[in-house]
């Protein structure tokens, strides 16, 4: 590990619904350096949307409460800041991009006017300059014919130009991190692909950190220095994307992997998880992967802390690692 | 080799979309000329990017939209010239399954009734039968009999997409149809279904048609596969082989573009750039030309047809003969022995969690 303090450091991150009596996000911590980018990896409703949006300070005027933890940037915890610092931090310092460019795209602003605007907020500059920079910034992204596409509306332009406009947009402060939620879920996969490319060359090129929501292991493997790994709100298997990927540890990350249809070959019949998410107000109390487990058994009732199997590679089973464990006897009893 | 079930020649459909404050309709040729047939007992596979008339081209072959120009033809027959009891025959011998477990079922049905509704529609059986054959096809699909009497909302997508495919299965098709019927399910409930589809295809024989953006999945299902682009059928072949030698750019640059869930498949750059064409007016010659890294002037101006090469393999482009493209390479996907075990150990301890244990959690979790 690096001896230099991390750029982040987010320590036991919890989120509620106010007066519910589980936390939806429990007791998330991760770090990340300078340059680097982790993917938050995980099935849909685990909780990896509220994570990035707490960390944003953007859970104001919802239901959902921040309920311990911190997340220390840059010598402010983000997650007891006041507003103030907060949106002065964000778009300047603290970027981000979502799945659907539309929802952040303003449909009645040029996109020219939308980039200068987002730089003039956060920097003393002038509206030319504003607009010079947004012009770089297209270019940059590599869009085609950048200088006509600055009076166009976002309308105009195809889903993947969209999302390009907002990673120009949200790389023109030179944030020092830069927080994408599913940027390509929505794209097709040969415009992904593309995105893909230019998220990695700009993090190589102006050595922001990134954070990189998706449920696609694919994209894990392609973009990943680092991976977390979550279920039902809580991070159960974390480390280097050689790790997660050569070493994998719980048995949901084996579940998931096994799941996936190989690309290699017709194998035969996919090796499935039984059984669905379990919903937030039905929460498990112990491990909140044991009743789709083939490995839980009482100790399992029991939430597993997430501990460190080696150097950087942290995982929340009791069993782990499972070629000590036996599958459980008990689940004809319990049926 | 069996005899084709359902056959496509020179098949057509445009749309006019929105007019424009000013100036002519558009049209868009959603799909464009397309020819291909379909064996008995397949499972047949069509691929290509948003809007390249995959599923226009589904619901023509099931006859829930009229072609503009060509035909479809179904055991012999024409499906434009059926009429009365043929008709009939051809809507319950052939079925759909929709991508959207949430809004293809009506809320205010019971799954019972759902289930049960093609059934009434073509008068088959008593009441009783018909409750009876809603139970088996409940079990089929891993649901349980007592679910007959819920509404679809008490059910996850997963489950939903179940009761679509039970409700697909209802009359005893032939053919069943699936416009991305996993595409909005997470990977551990796609599993789930994808081995669903395939027990029950093996147990009926039926002809499956899958459409699916997810390659991954189409590799793992699919006996043949078509690849479209902007209306037309690029290349069509076994799907082993498409997948391993791609014949046709527009395939390489597809598979090149998927993120492969390894360490050490990284992709150092993406093949494929730029956008795809507006289908309103789509390139001139080959349609693909605009993005393709092998293009020669010919391409700008002549359309490749759809040409037969080795082993059942056809493919749209002029230069088929004389490339060598670039598969999915599998060497480089091999885990280590130490975790093919741990794998292997996952695998058998899944495999011990016996069927009615799996049935008496989903219970429980709804
Ligand atoms: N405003 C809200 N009020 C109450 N519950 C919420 C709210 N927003 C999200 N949740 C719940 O919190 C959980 C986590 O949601 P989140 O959006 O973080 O999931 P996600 O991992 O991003 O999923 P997806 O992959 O579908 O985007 C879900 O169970 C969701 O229903
Ligand atoms: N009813 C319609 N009216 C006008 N245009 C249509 C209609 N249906 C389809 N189109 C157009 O025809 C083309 C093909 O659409 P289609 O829905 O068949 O594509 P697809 O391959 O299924 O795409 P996706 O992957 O997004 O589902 C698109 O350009 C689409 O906009
Ligand atoms: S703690 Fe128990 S239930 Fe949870 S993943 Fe490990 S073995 Fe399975
Ligand atoms: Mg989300
Ligand atoms: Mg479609």
């Amino acid at each position: 590990m690096t001896a230099s303090k991390p750029l982040l450091d987010v320590r036991g991150l919890s989120i509620r619904v106010a007066g519910a009596a589980r936390p939806l996000v429990d007791d998330v911590s991760f770090s990340l350096d300078a340059g680097e980018t982790l993917c938050i990896v995980g099935e849909s409703g685990c909780g990896k949307s509220l994570t990035a949006l707490a960390l944003m300070g953007l859970l104001e005027g919802t239901p959902l409460r921040i309920d311990g933890g911190t997340a220390e940037f840059q010598e402010t915890d983000l997650l007891s800041a006041p507003q103030a610092t907060l949106r002065a931090l964000r778009g300047d310092r603290i970027a981000m991009i979502f799945q659907e460019p539309m929802t952040s795209l303003n449909p009645a602003l040029k996109i020219g006017d939308q980039i200068a605007e987002a730089v003039c907020e956060h920097r003393d500059v002038s509206r030319e300059a504003g607009r010079a920079r947004a012009l770089e910034m297209l270019k940059r992204v590599r869009i085609p014919a950048a200088e006509s596409r600055l009076d166009e509306y976002p309308y105009q332009l195809s889903g993947g130009m969209r999302q390009r406009v907002m990673i120009a947009m949200a790389l023109a402060n030179d944030p020092a991190l830069l927080i994408a939620d599913e940027p390509t879920t929505a794209l097709d996969v040969t415009i992904q692909a593309q995105i893909l490319d230019l998220m990695r060359n700009l993090g190589r090129e102006t050595g922001a950190a990134q954070i990189m929501i998706t449920h696609d292991l694919g994209v894990v493997a392609e973009m990943a220095d680092k991976v977390a790994v979550m279920y039902a709100g809580r991070i159960v298997e974390a480390g280097t994307v050689t790790q997660i990927f050569d070493d994998p540890q719980h048995p949901y990350t084996l579940g998931l992997m096994s799941s996936m249809p190989s690309l290699a070959g017709r194998s035969e019949r996919l090796v499935t998880i039984p059984g669905t998410v379990p919903s937030p107000l039905d929460m498990p109390v112990g491990c909140r992967f044991a009743p789709r487990c083939p490995f839980a058994d009482a100790a399992c009732e029991a939430p597993p802390q997430l501990v460190d199997l080696e150097a950087g590679h942290r995982v929340a089973c009791w069993h782990a690692p499972i070629e000590q464990a036996e599958p459980t006897p008990a689940w004809r009893e319990t049926a | 080799m069996n005899a084709p079930i359902l056959q496509a020649r020179g098949l057509m459909r445009h749309f006019i979309t929105n007019k424009p404050l000013f100036g002519a309709p558009s049209i868009v040729q959603a799909v464009n000329g397309v020819d291909f047939e379909i064996i008995e007992g397949e499972t047949f596979a069509i691929v290509g990017e948003s809007g390249c008339g995959k599923s226009t081209l589904a619901r023509l072959l099931s006859h829930l939209i009229e072609a503009s120009e060509g035909s479809v033809i179904y055991d012999g027959r024409e499906i434009s010239g059926l009429t009365g009891a043929e008709l009939r025959d051809l809507r319950r011998e052939m079925q759909f399954i929709f991508q959207d477990p949430f809004s293809s079922l009506n809320p205010r049905m019971t799954v019972g009734a759902l289930i049960g509704e093609p059934l009434r529609i073509h008068k088959i059986g008593t009441p009783a039968e018909r409750r009876a054959k809603v139970a088996e096809l409940l079990r089929k699909v891993g649901l349980r009999p007592e679910h007959a009497d819920r509404y679809p909302h008490e059910f996850s997508g997963g489950q939903r997409q179940r009761i679509g495919i039970a409700r697909a299965l209802a009359t005893g098709p032939r053919i069943v149809i699936g416009d991305e019927p996993v595409s909005a399910l997470d990977v551990s409930i796609q599993a789930q279904v994808v081995n669903i589809l395939e027990d029950l295809k093996d147990e009926f024989g039926l002809t499956l048609i899958i459409i699916a953006h997810d390659l991954a999945v189409i590799r793992h299902v699919a006996d043949r596969v078509a690849v479209m682009y902007l209306g037309e059928i690029v290349e069509l072949g076994e799907a082993a082989e498409v997948f391993a030698a791609p014949a046709h750019p527009y395939t390489e640059a597809l598979l090149s573009a998927i993120p492969i869930p390894a360490t050490g498949a990284r992709k150092v750059q993406t093949k494929i750039e730029g956008d795809p064409p507006n289908p309103i007016s789509p390139p001139s010659g080959c349609r693909f030309h605009t993005r393709c890294t092998y293009v020669q002037d010919i391409c700008r101006t002549e359309r490749p047809q759809l040409r037969d090469m080795d082993q059942g393999r056809r493919v749209a482009c002029h230069f088929a003969d004389n490339m060598s493209l670039e598969g999915i390479r599998t060497d480089n996907q091999a885990r280590p022995p130490a975790v093919a075990r741990r794998f292997a150990r996952y695998s058998a301890a899944r495999a011990s969690m016996t069927a009615n244990t799996e049935s008496a959690k989903l219970e429980k979790e709804e």
